[in-house]
């Protein structure tokens, strides 16, 4: 059965949505779920590129795009997108984070991993 | 179940900014103001009392994108069209988890999974060569089917639409 292998941030270090924000509480997700959390920065030129790939391809793309955007790589190679930062303040993708971390969603996934 | 797109009012609440304030402008409060100009989503204007917008939104039960739709509708109904660019238009999908227990209930339950779609439309401040900072204001007087956008000096509190040239409210 397949599991949770990777989780990716897609991000920008001057984004107050991003960081410190994203980075702690995407740590906190990746520890929840045992696995590496990986960062890909936008205005770094290698990272950009895969950043590019995985927004294209599964998360929410526009010419500017969204940031920070967060995905869950699973062991079969499917790539889930969970959350892209909210356009308002930082205490709205603030909010996100925490709703995430004690959704119904993560509970059962950890429930699975363990059981 | 309820047609692709039309966001019901769970999910409107569940999108929705806690308390918005108009930023570099008055410091007063924001309100959405919904419109029905756009289907079959849901189309707000994040506006304080002194007519400075800080973003459009527009969203729809949906995993397809609705930018093509947005995109049309602000462009006719600002002043020039030419100040909506493509790349200030941003899509944001929430899938359930991240909207708090009642919205991941609400939208677990519908199979295949669907997820809001939202399109914000944001422009930001800007400067002029004289070094004036002009901002996106909207008037409302021409019906909320007709609303206008125009930019103005960010300085000014409900300055004059050039529409209808009479002040915002
Ligand atoms: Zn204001
Ligand atoms: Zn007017």
């Amino acid at each position: 059965m397949a599991e949770p292998k990777r989780l990716t941030i897609v991000l920008a270090p001057w984004c107050p949505h991003c960081e410190p924000l994203s980075v702690t509480e995407g740590n906190r997700l990746a520890r929840r779920l045992k696995i590496p959390l990986r960062l890909l920065d936008i205005d770094h030129a290698a990272q950009e590129k895969e950043a590019d790939r995985l927004v294209r391809r599964y998360g929410d793309s526009a010419p500017d795009y969204l940031i920070p955007q967060v995905f869950l790589e699973w062991s079969d190679g499917r790539v889930q997108h969970l959350l892209t930062g909210f356009s308002e303040e930082v205490p709205r993708t603030a909010r996100a984070w925490a709703d995430l971390l004690r959704s119904a969603w993560l509970r059962t996934l950890i429930r699975g991993a363990s059981g | 179940m309820r047609r692709t797109g039309v966001v019901p009012p769970l999910l409107r609440r569940a999108l929705a900014p806690r308390t918005p304030h108009c930023h570099r402008h008055c410091d007063r409060p924001q309100r959405g103001h919904n419109l029905r100009a756009l289907a079959p989503g849901w189309l707000c204007v994040y506006a304080c009392p002194g007519g400075a917008v800080s973003v459009i939104t527009y969203s729809e039960w949906s995993n397809a994108d609705p930018t093509a739709r947005l995109l049309p509708f602000v462009r006719a109904h600002t002043t020039p069209a030419t100040l909506v660019r493509r790349r200030d238009l941003r899509l944001a999908r929430r899938h359930g988890p991240e909207l708090g227990a009642e919205a991941e209930r609400y939208l677990a339950r519908v199979h295949p999974p669907r997820a809001v779609s939202t399109v914000y439309w944001r422009l930001y401040p800007f400067k002029k060569k004289d070094g004036t900072v002009f901002r996106l204001f909207v008037c409302f007087r021409h019906g909320t089917e007709r609303v206008q956008f125009f930019v103005a000096p960010g300085n000014i509190m409900s300055p004059p639409c050039p529409k209808c040239r009479v002040r915002t409210r």
